[in-house]
């Protein structure tokens, strides 16, 4: 591990929302920033956080079933989830316009959420999402290494995020957490709805792309930004699906500029 | 000796495919451009001349089962053979073990499916339950998350189904029909013997149990089975009854020859085409996410470590032996070995007598189910070597008048 590597760690707080007990993390000052992360990389405050809260405050809550946020029995569909966030709003008081980040399958809730409450946000910036598309790679017909193989381009700082799968509690916790992806996207692995109903998040947006995606597949990246009104796509050099952990600092920068340059 | 009932089961495998090592999988992934249906046409009928020979051996039962998209079973509906083999028999039982539940779109088909065989063969029908393999759920893409919550629900309404007269309006999480109301109804009441096959999974194991349905370990170590037992055991002392033997079933292929020598000889090849070709399955095949819960994945992760279990394809014929994932050798060999089932493990059900196994050719299959009915059931049935239908008992998960609970 480098020295860059080390990050001072953010515990997690839980919050109450509408009865679910949420676990999130929160640093940084400026304006709210709420991240949504992906199917994995949970339970931890990591260096594309750190990177991002040294120009917002950034609030980073888990999915339920992740992380330290448990299962629901009411966590059905991304519309449940929706309609979570909107409630995860409103707890934590965002009743201004706010940035809404969110991470591959977070970018999916994140689109989901821009389509049913566009008025809520500031921005929109979506980072190698999914849910236009089924991901070019089935992420649930891989052994681990293959998935970090096909996740990641640079593999320099994989180790931050890897974790010891002959671990008995790891074991089971990752396979509960994909237990609650496979609830969400197993059948069907995208929305076809989407691609009509993004017309309708209009605030301004980013597309973050990576070099060369070979998980969610690179043209998944240009038909949001070509889907979303006022969306433009960037592309982060070197990094593959895993680029929040790839070039955390680089990949921040990215959106913390876009964040900045709005009126 | 204590008593036994003996299934007969063939899998029905399409045995020409290439070696284990060369493929993903020989399931989901591996092509269907192996399949010769002219050579499928042979192996279908040499199949069905051995289920029906099950009968005229004197073989309590004998098992059909639904597995789909792969070659080491090639029965994607199990009630399409057992309506064959119904057809061509008198008094031998059939098991159908089972129907894949959360496989099926609308369970009413299975349950009027199940009734028309009853109905057609005049109660002779068991009919198993089960979940289908993590494999179908990479296939079909129905939701291994949802897969207990569909069993469950398609079980009750399937019991309901062939129990309460219709019609009637079943609104459930998964399954809203209007009018249930399905004819026929089964031929035996209140309805035919349920079994639960299993790979262990401790919710499944405990809901047999209270329901006092038979349960059935497939292709397991002895010591697992026996783990697995147990818990059945506990979940029944829980509910307030001691399980009889009839309800405890283990699946374990059987091979007899003139001598432990000849037996070995003639059996290895193709047992080692089972365990190292038909079961060649990735762990992400068998386990998608979602299909047991992170409580049973604990107790299963913690029973390998435990009983060091590995992989099928990893185990050589001398630990399938040493472990009773098979049973082979002489009639006395053979009957010792089973002899531990009943008398240390308390099982009362073999399933896989005299089973085809991989590319087993006909003759071999028909020179063991002989030798086993003849020179190994007499250790474990009463004089005259007379299967249970002969002998009026009770089919294994029959109803009984003190299945209701206290």
């Amino acid at each position: 591990m480098s020295e860059t590597a080390s990050v001072a760690d953010v515990p997690a707080q839980t919050i109450d929302v509408a009865g679910t007990p949420v676990a999130l993390r929160r640093r940084g000052e400026g304006r709210p920033l709420l991240f949504l992360h992906g199917a994995g990389f949970t339970g931890r405050w990591l260096r594309f956080h750190e990177a991002l809260a040294a120009g917002a405050d950034v609030i980073a809550p888990e999915h339920p079933g992740f992380g330290a946020t448990a299962d629901q029995e009411w966590l059905e569909g991304f519309d449940d989830l929706v309609l979570h966030y909107d409630d995860v709003r409103g707890a934590l008081g965002l009743d201004a316009p706010f940035d809404l980040v969110g991470y591959s399958l977070g970018g999916w809730i994140a689109a989901a959420y821009a389509v049913v409450y566009p008025e809520r946000l500031r921005s929109l910036t979506l980072v190698v999402p999914a849910g236009l598309e089924p991901p070019v790679a089935d992420p649930f017909a891989m052994l681990p290494e293959q998935l970090v193989a096909t996740m990641f381009n640079d593999l320099a700082n994989v180790g931050e995020v890897m974790v010891d799968p002959e671990d008995l509690d790891v074991a089971v916790h990752l396979y509960e957490e994909a237990s609650t992806l496979a609830r969400l996207v197993w059948n069907p692995r995208y929305d076809r709805k989407l691609e009509r109903r993004l017309r309708r998040a209009a605030c301004p947006a980013l597309v973050v792309g990576a070099e060369h995606d070979r998980f969610a597949g690179d043209e998944q990246a240009e038909r949001y930004a070509a889907l979303l009104p006022a969306a433009h796509l960037e592309r982060v050099p070197g990094t593959g699906h895993a680029l929040v952990i790839e070039q955390p600092e680089r990949t921040a920068r990215v959106i913390l500029d876009f964040i900045g340059g709005l009126a | 000796m204590s008593h036994l009932q003996f299934f007969h089961f063939g899998l029905m495998p399409y045995p020409h495919i290439p070696p284990g090592e060369e493929i993903e999988s020989t399931w989901v992934t591996l092509s269907n451009s192996h399949y010769d249906p002219v050579e499928g046409h042979r192996l279908y009928n040499e199949y069905l001349d051995q289920s029906v020979l099950a009968e005229k051996l004197g073989y309590d039962g004998t098992c059909v089962n639904e597995h789909h998209q792969n070659a080491y079973g090639t029965m994607p509906d199990p009630n399409v053979m057992a309506s064959h083999i119904i057809a061509r028999t008198r008094k031998i039982r059939v098991g159908i073990i089972g129907n894949a539940l959360p496989l099926h779109g609308n369970p009413l088909r299975v349950a009027e499916s199940v009734a028309m065989l009853d109905v057609v063969s005049g109660g002779r029908v068991i009919s198993g339950f089960v979940r289908g393999t993590g494999m179908e759920y990479h296939s079909t893409r129905f939701n291994p998350a949802f897969s207990r919550e569909r069993f469950w629900e398609a079980h009750d309404l399937i019991i309901k189904a062939w129990t309460q007269p219709g019609p009637f309006e079943w609104r459930g999480k998964h399954y809203d029909i209007p009018y249930v109301n399905p004819w026929p109804v089964p031929y035996q009441k209140p309805h035919p013997p349920i079994w639960l096959p299993g790979q262990g999974s401790m919710e499944t194991i405990g809901e047999a149990a209270r329901r006092r349905y038979p349960f059935m370990m497939v292709f397991a170590p002895i010591a697992f089975t026996k783990l697995n037992y147990d818990m059945y055991r506990r979940a029944a002392e829980e509910a307030g009854y001691e399980p009889r033997p009839e309800q405890l079933a283990f699946c374990v292929g059987t091979y007899v020859a003139e001598t432990d020598e000849k037996a070995h000889a003639e059996a290895k090849d193709h047992i080692m085409w089972l365990f190292h070709n038909g079961l060649k399955i990735p762990d992400y095949h068998w386990f998608p996410p979602g299909y047991v819960t992170g409580r049973s994945l604990r107790g299963m992760l913690m029973g390998k470590a435990k009983f060091n279990m590995k992989p099928h394809t990893e185990l050589t014929y001398q630990e399938l032996l040493d472990e009773q994932y098979v049973i082979v050798g002489s009639p006395q060999t053979v009957a010792e070995k089973l002899a531990i089932y009943t008398e240390e493990l308390g099982a009362g059900i073999h399933v896989g007598a005299g089973m085809q196994v991989g590319d087993m050719p006909h003759w071999k299959v028909v020179k063991n189910m002989t030798l086993f009915a003849e020179e190994v059931m007499p250790h474990f049935r009463p004089p005259g070597n007379q299967p249970a239908w002969e002998r009026g008992e009770p089919v294994p998960g029959a109803v009984q008048p003190d299945a209701v609970p206290a």
